[in-house]
């Protein structure tokens, strides 16, 4: 029985506007806070300049880089690749399965709810609520908001898989399916929180908890946001671009099913040289070197479904983004394994080889893909031809001259500063170069990647105006076709008995049960499941040359059923969060932890991390001195030396604030021990550690007359506002929920010690005789009251307890199975 | 392509083309063999799991990252142990102020280091203030033009307060104390700074006889 359908193309046309609408506002951003690197100015005083003096000010809030940062992240993640993603996923579904979107008030609710989320972000993100976990900033609100509307277009798009007129799924499907899946595993456990207001919460994991919990998702929503339905759409519109077939089906096959698996578990190489128990690291980094061939498959199937097209380059845009785009693909993925192998990331990590990195994944493959895509999408959906050709060649000319500035900029940016790190000076027993020096040095790369990344915007505004005109050239169009109804019994049909208890996931999931269990049981037993496992691989492999049909004909009925099909995907992606971040979860080492055990923030100091999180410190600043000597000699305390960030450190930080760039020096070491007044009494509370009160309180109002040469962005409206005393009792409240050992105290209590503590260190500040300059004609009491009010006073307050820890000791020396480091090698060798 | 591609569903041989019967909104797929070499290097990738963490933990080839941060660290600690007694063995007083600090080109280099560690805190003109618009600050450190020496004004005994940071009976200025500057310069960065200091202030250093 054959019937004629229309595809909603309307939702396609909607999700490609906004992807392009919110695309170009997400660059804008990027270009802002490049720039900001170069010229601390472009952090609000430029607004000065523009405006001819109608505004005054050294720097506004909002506009900070450590506040639009992560505006520019979420923007190009989910707002620009996210709508673009859904363009694609809502326009080639429909097609493969041969069948109209399932419901049009979900798509409808799925469209304008994602816009208003992106709105919701756009707005609170530089007003300072942020969570601080990246790519995981949004508030919880938000957070709430996104689950709903992922689970709309989960459910739209489920429905439309039941309801297809296609028996099989094509693999394109795949991916979307493993998309969905995924993302929705990751962003609900990495966004679990605990509300302390309608705009703030705490993560519920702490410290190294929250670390990996945070890079597990961090990582992942690169692979299963940024990769996988990018994958998906690249076998839909590349073989139909190209009008070949696609490459290998086999390899489709293979590559997805060890993608979706292997990436899960490489979360951790964003934790290398930390303290992070070393076999997570291992894992981290090995599984990451086990990823690049499965992502070259996909590049492959790619590059090679273009055979017998190639002489379409010269004539059609359409594939030559989509070659670069891929090709990019190939050399991002080639990259990020390097970059997981330890020794290289001793070097890379927190500089800016990473952000490089990242930018040849989003602007050459994301940025590439989704320009091809939409070039190829517009004369269909407003059924016309493409407005200019010549103007798309312009587009992918400007921009790949854009993005090879920007990504060798930072290569060489990078390593230079990497270098530049680990240089010892004459005789080997101190660093070279100050942090600054470094800094200062790689400032003809910063303005090389601005000017890379606003050539780039250039070329994505040209697409912007080829797509606007090609749009007012037609008219939009849904197209209609005729299509043969598949009965309900002819899909869909296999039992879930066979579809998941079976000759070849049997072998594969003994394997890996025994090969997990190598990783965790004691010496020796661990070998005998290692050999084991090999035994089960080579068994495996047996039954599949003596059946090998049996095994592809699995394959084939498995694709004909989506349920047992998404059902698998989840436990390949789920099998590798579980084995890193479980164990971590279950072991309370707080009494083993390596000797060192943070001390508790004080009401106030909390107040001021707070702060620091909400100004997005952490986007510039890590708190981890890694497990490198350069580290220890540059961060580490004179004549301490093991002095690298123990795990307990930052046992109770909620979020842990560890760092993923370093444009500014790491202040895991800023704090001190509680000060003296000249008498030789101790302070209550007032802690001075490296660096005075006073030094940070005008390094905050102008940070270039401390060190000049810094790109800091003056924080001077720290002094107009106040801390939110008040709010404190709630959220130590919530902190101790969350299992932060704080003793009872009373709201009294909580705001004396708030009040006692601001007193003190605005005394110091008074008494070092420094004054507002916007405010000069306050001193004395006057002067001190207005100081102990403000934020400045809490972030100060917060910054001289960084590092604090107390020394514990160990009862017995620590074993755990969930801990296999314990068990093999040595713990940390002893203080001498 | 050589080869006509045949309809079926698996190549069986090498070299066989295959376009599977199937297609999807026009797509259709080949079904070639996977090529050789991606497959040895995922092969590859795979057997270097089990081999390198067999050997991390099984053998005594890798230290742990642990270790390696001790030893070095105790290391770098010794031979600057050794180099400070090797400067101390040829500097006294009279040294610094009558051969170093007379030595311009002693004097510039103790400048820069100085200008790059020290005068966010005694400030460029040695008087610990700031210049912000009318009104001179102070900074956090203790002022070196004043005449004033805290803890002892011969130059040994500055060449000890840089070197060790601020005593610790001392409660600092403002509860803000000296850092130990060992750990950031050599010990003849640090002569050379005092040599840039006495330079500035001659008169304070003009009672040490010359050899």
């Amino acid at each position: 029985m054959t019937t004629t359908i229309t595809y909603d193309d309307k939702s396609v046309r909607q999700f490609m506007i906004a992807s392009i609408f919110w695309g170009i506002v997400g660059m804008l951003v990027g270009v802002l806070i490049a720039t900001q690197l170069s010229w601390w100015q472009m952090n609000g005083k430029f607004l000065e300049w523009i405006s001819f003096g109608a505004i005054k000010a050294e720097g506004i809030s909002f506009l900070t880089f450590g506040r639009l940062r992560p505006l520019h992240t979420n923007a190009v993640i989910f707002a620009f690749v996210g709508n673009m993603m859904f363009a694609g996923i809502y326009y080639s579904t429909q097609r493969l399965c041969k069948v109209r979107t399932a419901s049009d008030l979900l798509s409808k609710i799925h469209f304008w709810g994602w816009q208003l989320i992106i709105v919701a972000a756009a707005v609170t993100l530089p007003a300072g609520f942020t969570r601080s976990k990246e790519y995981a900033e949004l508030i919880w609100p938000i957070n709430i908001a996104v689950v709903l509307i992922w689970v709309v277009f989960a459910v739209n798009f489920f429905w439309t898989l039941a309801k297809r007129n296609e028996k099989s799924l094509y693999v394109a499907l795949w991916f979307y399916i493993a998309t969905i899946v995924t993302v929705a595993m990751l962003y609900i456990v990495n966004h679990l929180s605990l509300p302390t207001s309608f705009t703030h919460s705490y993560p519920i994991f702490g410290g190294l908890q929250d670390g990996l919990v945070q890079w597990w998702y961090g990582h992942n929503a690169v692979a299963f946001f940024l990769t996988t339905p990018i994958l998906g759409i690249m076998y839909y519109f590349l073989p139909k671009a190209a009008n070949r077939p696609v490459y290998s089906y086999r390899l489709s096959i293979v590559h997805f099913w060890s993608l979706v698996f292997i990436y899960i578990w490489a979360g951790p190489h964003h934790l290398l040289n930390t303290d992070l128990p070393r076999w997570l690291q291992m894992l981290g980094m090995l599984f990451s070197l086990m990823l690049w061939a499965p992502s070259w498959g996909g590049m492959l199937n790619g590059l090679l479904t273009l055979r017998g097209a190639w002489d379409k380059l010269r004539t059609d845009p359409v594939i030559k983004f989509f070659a670069a785009g891929v090709t990019f693909y190939g050399m991002s993925t080639f990259e990020g394994p390097l970059l997981s192998i330890r020794a290289v990331n001793a070097l890379s990590h927190y500089t800016d080889w990473t952000i490089g990195h990242v930018h040849s994944g989003a602007l050459g493959w994301n940025g590439l893909m989704a320009a091809g895509m939409f070039y190829w999408l517009a004369p269909r959906l407003w059924k016309t031809e493409l407005w200019s050709k010549a103007l798309a060649n312009m587009h992918f000319w400007i921009g790949m001259v854009g993005i090879l500035l920007y990504v060798v900029a930072l290569w060489c940016a990078g390593i230079m500063q990497g270098l530049m790190l680990n240089e010892v000076g004459p005789g080997g027993t101190t660093l070279k170069y100050e942090f600054l020096e470094t800094l200062e040095s790689i400032q003809i790369f910063y303005i090389l990647r601005s000017l890379g990344g606003t050539l780039y915007l250039l070329g994505f505004i040209l697409c912007a105006v080829n797509i606007f005109m090609t749009a007012r050239s037609g008219t939009p169009h849904d197209e209609s076709v005729e299509v043969t109804l598949l009965e309900k019994k002819q899909k869909d049909g296999m039992r879930w008995g066979e579809a998941l208890f079976n000759d070849p996931l049997a072998h594969i999931f003994l394997a890996l049960a025994f090969i997990i269990l190598w990783f965790f049981l004691p010496p020796h037993a661990d070998k005998a499941a290692l050999v084991v496992s090999l035994l089960l691989c080579v068994k495996a492999y047996k039954s599949f040359q003596a059946g090998k049909d049996k095994w592809t004909d699995y394959h084939e009925r498995l694709i004909e059923n989506y349920l047992p099909f998404t059902v698998l995907v989840f436990v390949a992606v789920a099998i590798g969060g579980a084995v890193q971040i479980i164990p971590s979860l279950i072991i309370n080492r707080e009494k083993n932890i390596e000797g060192r055990l943070q001390e508790l923030y004080t009401p106030l100091e909390l107040a001021g991390r707070d702060i620091y999180v909400s100004e997005g410190c952490y986007n510039c600043h890590s708190q981890m001195i890694r497990t490198l000597v350069p580290e220890v000699m540059r961060y580490g305390r004179p004549g301490v030396v093991n002095d690298y960030s123990h795990l307990g450190e930052s046992l109770f930080d909620h979020p842990y604030q560890w760092g993923s760039k370093r444009t500014g020096p790491d202040l895991a070491r800023e704090g001190g021990p509680i000060a003296k007044d000249p008498a030789g009494t101790p302070y209550k509370f007032m802690r001075v550690g490296k660096r005075g009160n006073d030094w940070h309180f005008n390094h905050f109002i102008n940070p270039r007359q401390i060190s000049p040469g810094s790109n800091m962005p003056a924080y001077t409206w720290l002094l107009d506002k106040e801390t939110d005393v008040k709010a404190l009792p709630n959220k130590i409240r919530k902190q101790v929920a969350l299992g932060v050992p704080w003793p009872a105290l009373s709201k009294h209590e909580i705001t004396d010690m708030a009040e006692t503590q601001s007193q003190e260190i605005a005394k110091s500040l008074v008494d070092a005789k420094i004054f507002i300059p916007a405010k000069p004609e306050l001193h004395g009491d006057a002067l001190r009251n207005h100081l102990a009010k403000s934020q400045m006073v809490a972030v100060i307050a917060y910054l001289q307890k960084l590092g604090s820890y107390r020394e514990i000791k160990k009862d017995a020396p620590f074993k755990s199975s969930l801990d296999p480091d314990t068990l093999r090698k040595a713990s940390p060798p002893k203080q001498p | 392509m050589s080869q006509e591609p045949k309809r079926g569903h698996f190549a069986k041989e090498k070299g066989e083309v295959i376009l599977r019967e199937h297609e999807y909104d026009g797509i259709q797929e080949y079904d070639q063999k996977l090529p050789n070499w991606w497959l040895f290097t995922f092969y590859g990738a795979v057997v270097w799991f089990v081999a390198y963490w067999g050997l991390y933990y099984y053998s005594d080839t890798f230290k742990t990252a642990h270790q390696l941060v001790h030893e070095e660290i105790i290391a770098v600690q010794q031979k600057k142990d050794a180099e400070l007694e090797k400067t101390l063995a040829t500097l006294d007083n009279s040294t610094l102020v009558h051969k170093w600090a007379t030595d311009p080109a002693i004097v510039s280099a103790g400048e820069a280091t100085y200008l790059t560690n020290c005068s966010a805190c005694h400030g460029a003109d040695l008087s610990a203030t700031m210049v912000v618009g009318a009104a001179k600050i102070p900074l956090p450190g203790l002022p070196i033009n004043d005449g004033v020496w805290k803890f002892g004004g011969k130059p040994m005994d500055l060449f000890k307060l840089i070197n060790k940071g601020s005593p610790p009976e001392s409660t600092g200025n403002n509860g803000a104390k000296m850092q130990a500057w060992d750990q950031t310069l050599t010990p003849k960065q640090v002569a050379e700074v005092i040599s840039f200091i006495i330079a500035k202030v001659p008169a304070d250093f003009k009672d040490i006889p010359a050899q």
